[in-house]
């Protein structure tokens, strides 16, 4: 192998005499719809090479390369190729900072210089015991150089060859032979070696076809959350500063649709029910309640729906655009439990679906409470506000209900058994009983509309629990699949922030209240 | 004398029935299982049922619940149009609740683990037993251990086995126990307490070859690559004399030992170049192959794996770092020296330096007849990742005439009394399914160009009545037979590398009721909120429906 790496150096090296970009070598934007094989699943080179530097270095672009050319360079490595590429590692545990000799503002190490220390990063790991914090962090660079060294030794770049008519997947080294380059070479002398990379695509399309990877380049590249993002906080800009209503639908409507077309394209690249991590979930709550609010709204004729759908929808496209850590965009294959589309889309859809109805709740209830601590309310208000809120709980218990039994359907079906008290199971019936408490309690004269308004904001933090808490905080059960770290600190703060509200709007001005008809 | 008060059985409904009521077994239910799931993250799932999910206090909540929801329907008959939802919904409240009852008394939930074509019948199940065997007698005993969150008295006796007390989750405290029963003055039960350390971990090491140590005592262990070996004391100086063969003959009983070359055997190899001694013994003839087994073989080639009387090849320890323990002195191979090589270790004396990766040893502890103990201490159990890191050991407490004895889920209690040998174990209560079931294949498959498992996949054999038949069991796939519904759960592989399968079995007679029963409570709960306010809005128009007794569920 040796051997074959040194003759294609030389040829490269040869090659690069009559090349006017030797600083990256033949690593063009051009290799970004190649199809690769990473994480159980093919996609386009562009994808991966994305997330992989997102992961090493926390930002896509390495400079001023992107992401294909910084991976390509990287992979060169292995074959001996110098570049001037340098990869940092973000580093913010204050052990980790202090092994590693960091400044208390020095937040980066170079990769290089971790390969060095890696015995010693390794030791330290073992020797851990009870600080789980630090362990995680120097488990994750460890990860980190793990990837790092595979991408270097370009086992990481896995390409597609023509072996009999099948494909057989090939890292880099081991796919770039010399008979290849020198076979092209005689037809494109100048460049041999990104034709000889493309073959690649062009053997797999024709053996595979291109659709899904293809697609999955278009996906990426279109930023849908993006835009969707845009749309919706027009939407809500029109209707709460504007107050122009035929402006704020039509935004909303087209908001819609771009996370319409983002969730379908999703479907076709996996093949499956949307709903299959935190991000899809996320994803899939802030359409379904939009567009439960866009029909409640036309139905009721009440404008104020729309506002709580475009509410939520914000905050929903907020954590997919900008909550990386906690939220990934990554389509991996499911584990094996999760391979049956007619329960995930029946049971996980109709839960998710009852999370963004009582969202709607929340959005409402908290706006009655902010207007009511520092603006004017009357009594009329708050009871059609208590109404409103009453009508999104009873679409949100009635889907919830349904996603439970789904669930319990499910369990029986693949674990034998309809209730388990796993985690999940249990704080989904534990958000059901809560609005079931507050439903029933609506009609007694504990719970009247003021405090109804109060409890309502409040209950949404049983959703959350059960959304994000089981995963991020409790983790445990047999819903390990859809367990991720990251999301501990962003529960806390929203509990911090929402009982935080609830303390100081519990104290407003009674005379803030008028009577209604004043 | 002051009349007794009627009991007013009105008020009673009305409250039972009430919305009020509702609200409380509601929330009371609720603050239940939050104060559950926590429990189960930090103790585990097993500890969160015995502490709250089968409790009488929640099983009494559940009842409340119940009532609530038969009284809230009973209030509100006879039937009204306008709560067609709300009837729909309750009744299929109370149809789940039946048939979660019926599944609780009548169900069966268990597991069966399947080895590659070993047919199997044997389901374990959830609950916790004591088994007394008299294997003289043939005669077995089973008693049902409390399903406790804590430590529970039992104060139960059978003959002479009086049952003190159960602890579901106890750790061991380390203590060195007089032996039970009686040995020669010479037998060779002794056990060692080792500090063991490299750069990368140091750990102690409790080894023992006392047949009274239980399962947690073990006479080797590995740890990575490296292997300790702990071997009876007299068995020491036939390690010293690095004789040219590399063989020592001993007798696992007596723990005497020799070379073939202190007793003048000579080493003869096969005309496939394999070694071979042959020991006279008694009037027949041993014959050892020692570099393939420590057993003799007869004229067949067959091991005899009962004899007393084994060989020992020490060549076949010298690829590997393996460290031999004899209490006091223990012998490794240097790969350097190319030489073995014997060290004395003293009782809290000076460590020994090994030839891996700065390892050393030292002796801390030895004991020639006390037999090494967990001796078992409540705790509340730790969870990790699914698995308990502490709280691992359930025990029962015994008195037998008068002495105290200590009976785990890790170490079974064997004990000569009164001449009757009486095995005594904590286990799984299991049921015998009217056939059998054996594995063909396991099969994982991966996601492509990873070790991430894509599905799990067991093809299994039925045997019933004489007629065999084949079946595929995968996730979101169950076999069904007899009542019994098979799914796929888990695997295991074994030390020879061959998987096994673990099946979940499962007889669920109230699953129709709970299906049914959810129906009704979804389609109730349509009709009721749903379709119903609708007609209601378009009467009231944006009044509140606040006073309504029956406009919730």
């Amino acid at each position: 192998l040796k051997n074959l790496i040194k003759k294609i150096v030389i040829l490269l090296a040869l090659s690069l005499t009559s090349l006017s970009f030797a600083d990256t070598y033949f690593c063009k934007n051009d290799l970004e719809n190649l199809p690769i094989l990473q994480g159980g699943r093919v996609k386009p080179l562009y994808v991966h090479a994305s997330e992989v530097m997102k992961n090493l270095t926390g930002k896509s672009k390495v400079g001023d390369l992107s992401a294909v050319e910084s991976f390509c360079m990287l992979s060169l490595n292995g074959m001996g190729l110098p570049s001037d590429i340098k990869l940092s590692a973000r580093v913010d545990h204050v052990d980790l900072m202090k092994f590693l000799g960091l400044a208390k503002d020095q937040h980066s190490i170079l990769y290089e210089d971790l390969l060095l220390r890696e015995e010693a990063i390794k030791s330290e790991a073992r020797m851990i015991k009870d600080n789980e914090s630090y362990k995680k962090a120097i488990g994750k660079l460890y990860d980190s150089i793990f990837l790092y060294k595979e991408i270097k030794s370009g086992e990481n770049w896995l390409l597609a060859a023509n072996i009999n008519n099948h494909i057989e997947w090939q890292p880099l080294i081991v796919y770039l032979t010399e008979d290849k380059v020198i076979a092209q070479k005689t037809l494109t002398p100048d460049d041999p070696f990104l034709p000889v990379l493309l073959k690649s695509k062009t053997e797999f399309d024709r053996l595979n076809g291109n659709a899904k990877y293809e697609l999955e380049l278009y996906y990426a590249k279109a930023g849908l959350a993006s835009w969707a993002l845009s749309l919706t906080i027009i939407a809500l800009a029109t209707l709460v500063l504007f107050r122009n209503f035929n402006i704020t639908l039509g935004f909303a409507a087209i908001s819609a649709l771009v996370q319409l077309v983002l969730i379908a394209l999703r479907v076709t690249i996996s093949g499956r029910a949307p709903v299959t991590n935190m991000y899809e979930t996320v994803l899939f709550s802030g359409f379904g309640s939009l567009t439960l609010a866009l029909i409640l709204g036309h139905l009721k004729k009440e404008k104020i729906f729309v506002y709580m759908g475009l509410g939520y929808n914000v905050c929903t496209l907020m954590m997919l655009n900008f909550a990386n850590g906690m939220l990934t965009a990554t389509i991996s294959p499911l584990v094996p439990v999760l391979r049956d589309n007619f329960w995930l889309s029946t049971h996980v859809t109709c839960v998710i679906l009852s999370y963004g109805a009582l969202a709607l709740s929340w959005i409402l209830s908290n706006t009655v409470l902010i207007k009511r601590k520092w603006g004017t309310i009357t009594k009329k208000d708050e009871l059609y506000y208590s109404n409103i809120i009453y009508t999104t709980l009873k679409w949100g218990t009635t889907m919830l209900a349904a996603g439970v039994i789904l669930g319990g359907v499910w369990a029986d079906y693949s674990w034998g058994r309809f209730w388990g008290w796993d985690p999940k199971e249990t704080w989904s019936l534990i958000v059901l009983m809560t609005y079931m408490a507050i439903l029933h309690g609506r009609h007694t004269s504990w719970i009247k509309p003021a405090r109804f308004i109060t409890i309502t904001a409040g209950a949404f933090l049983s959703v959350m629990m059960a959304w994000f808490g089981v995963n991020y905080i409790l983790a445990t059960g047999l819903h390990s699949y859809g367990f991720s770290e990251g999301g501990a600190i962003f529960l806390g703060s929203f509990f911090l922030a929402q009982i935080t509200l609830l303390i100081v709007t519990s104290n407003y001005k009674k005379d803030a209240i008028l009577p209604a008809g004043e | 004398m002051k009349k007794l008060k009627k009991i007013d059985w009105d008020n009673i409904e009305r409250f039972v029935g009430s919305l009020k009521f509702a609200v409380i077994v509601i929330s009371l239910f609720t603050l239940f299982m939050i104060v559950g799931t926590f429990l189960e993250s930090y103790y585990g799932a097993d500890f969160a049922n015995r502490a709250i999910y089968k409790t009488t206090a929640f099983m009494i909540v559940q009842f409340g619940i119940l009532l609530s929801i038969i009284f809230a329907a009973t209030l509100r008959l006879p039937p009204k149009k306008r709560l067609y939802g709300f009837y729909t919904i309750h009744s299929g409240l109370l149809i789940i609740g039946m048939g979660s009852l019926i599944t609780y008394v009548a169900g069966v939930d268990g597991q069966i683990t399947l080895a590659p074509n070993e047919p199997n019948r044997q389901v374990v199940l959830s609950k916790d037993i004591l088994k007394i065997t008299y294997p003289a007698e043939g005669k077995q005993v089973t008693t049902y251990l409390p399903f406790s969150a804590f430590k529970t008295d039992i104060n139960e006796t059978y003959d002479i086995i009086a049952i003190k007390e159960y602890l579901p989750f106890a750790e061991g405290k380390f203590v060195w126990s007089d032996p039970i029963n009686h040995y020669p003055a010479d037998a060779q039960i002794h056990s060692s307490k080792y500090h063991f350390k490299n750069a990368f971990a140091e750990q102690d090491l409790i080894l023992s070859i006392h047949p009274e140590a239980g399962n947690d005592f073990q006479s080797t262990i590995s740890m990575g690559p490296l292997t300790f070996n702990y071997y009876p004391e007299k068995i020491a100086h036939c390690f010293e004399e690095n004789n040219a063969s590399k063989i020592i003959i001993w007798n696992s009983v007596t723990a005497e030992c020799f070379t073939p070359e202190s007793k003048g055997l000579p080493v003869k190899t096969t005309g496939a170049k394999n070694r071979f001694v042959v020991l006279p013994y008694g009037k027949n003839f041993l014959t050892f192959f020692p570099d393939f087994s420590p057993f003799p073989m007869d004229m067949k080639l067959q091991t005899d794996e009962k004899s007393v009387i084994r060989a020992f090849s020490k060549k076949l320890f010298e690829e590997k770092p393996n460290l031999f323990l004899f209490g006091k002195k223990a012998a490794f191979y240097s790969k350097a020296d190319k030489s073995w090589k014997m060290v004395d270790l003293v009782v809290k004396g000076p460590s020994a330096i090994l030839p891996w990766m700065g390892a050393e040893i030292s002796l801390t502890e030895h004991q020639d007849k006390l037999v090494p103990f967990n001796l078992p201490i409540p705790t509340i159990p730790i969870q990790k990742n699914g698995t308990l890191i502490k709280g691992d050991i359930r025990a029962v407490r015994l008195e037998i005439l008068g002495k105290e004895y200590w009976v785990t889920n890790n170490s079974p209690l064997q004990l000569l009394v009164q001449g009757k040998k009486i095995v005594i174990e904590v286990t799984k209560e299991t049921l015998n399914l009217p056939f059998e079931l054996a594995l063909t294949e396991f099969k994982m498959d991966k996601d492509p160009g990873t070790n991430n498992p894509a599905s799990y996949e067991s093809f299994v054999k039925l045997f019933s009545d004489g007629v065999t038949s084949n079946h595929h069991v995968f996730m979101n796939n169950p076999m069904k037979k007899s009542g019994f519904t098979f799914y796929q759960a888990s695997y295991s592989q074994d030390s020879q590398g061959q998987y096994n399968t673990t099946l979940a079995v499962n007889v669920d007679q109230g699953r129709t009721m709970k299906y049914l029963g959810s129906l009704m409570l979804v389609f109730g709960a349509i009709w009721h909120y749903n379709l119903n306010n609708n007609n209601k809005n378009k009467k009231k128009n944006k009044t509140s429906d606040q006073n309504d007794p029956g406009a919730s569920a």
